[in-house]
């Protein structure tokens, strides 16, 4: 038997499963998991890490803490799009769950909340891409954060 | 100067970015040009040099390097901390990233300039 929070629980992991943030990074759109996503904010102040790999940003602060800021535009290799007029940090968990830490995703904008079936889902890596999928008539990346905090 | 072992970290900006030194490895710090020389222990005797010297903070606490860090800077250190509202890199005095190393410094190598206000 399942007890009622048990059952609500349940209900709200369904409701999150497949619902996404679409979000632009240079010319593409990218699709991160709702569940992983813990703030929108508008871009944070980032400071660079001298040495390190062009993905990585720099270092922020957000909510007390310091907080890595990753270009999900250099993440997925997207070509440049225009000049943004409104730049997103996206503060996500990535990793598994046990030793799940926290990020920044430095985007061009973020669009709307999706539903990205998990059956739509094409000819990803295995990895950070899980794939592409339609949605409104664009394809879209659909990301792994989880496989983003794995090292190595 | 030498500098006393205390508590505290040493906080240095260096290309544009703020690093942090735990207060006990520091043997030395000394003016060398228009950059500052930093002597610390563990390193093998090496400096590392600083564009600036914000002064010695008491207390950092100080968060673990993120997997997703290691993943893109390949470099060691302590760990993460903020200075205000300002990250700073935890330095490990026993593998002081390349940013900081006085070897191949060329704006700092002023030797004659040493002393200069």
């Amino acid at each position: 038997m399942i007890s009622l929070s048990e059952a609500a629980k349940s209900a709200g992991k369904s409701r999150l499963e497949g619902t996404h943030l679409l979000v632009r990074a240079g010319e593409y759109a990218c699709a991160l998991p709702l569940a992983s996503v813990r703030r929108v904010v508008r871009a944070l102040s980032v400071h660079p890490l001298p040495g390190a790999a062009a993905e990585l940003e720099g270092l922020a602060e957000f909510g007390g803490e310091p907080l890595p800021v990753l270009n999900l535009g250099r993440l997925v290799r997207a070509p440049a799009g225009p000049n943004p007029t409104y730049p997103v940090t996206v503060v996500v968990w990535v990793g598994p769950t046990e030793a799940r830490e926290m990020l920044g995703l430095a985007c061009d904008s973020a669009l709307e909340v999706v539903h990205v079936p998990a059956g739509s889902v094409v000819a990803g890596d295995g990895g950070f891409l899980l794939g592409e999928a339609p949605v409104g008539g664009e394809v879209v990346r659909v990301l792994n954060l989880e496989a983003l905090g794995r090292t190595g | 100067m030498s500098v006393p072992h205390a508590r505290g970290f040493l906080l240095l900006r260096r290309g544009g970015g703020l690093w942090g030194i735990a207060n006990a490895a520091v043997d030395g710090l000394a003016r060398h040009g228009v950059d500052y020389r930093i002597t610390i222990g563990g390193s093998g005797g090496s400096d590392l040099v600083a564009d600036e010297i914000l002064g010695v903070v008491e207390d950092l606490r100080v968060w673990p390097l993120a997997p997703a860090v290691r993943r893109f800077w390949p470099e060691a250190a302590a760990g993460l901390a903020l200075h205000g509202r300002e990250p700073v890199v935890v330095v490990d005095p026993g593998r002081p990233p390349a940013a900081l190393s006085a070897a191949g410094s060329e704006e700092g190598d002023h030797p004659d300039d040493e002393g200069r206000e």
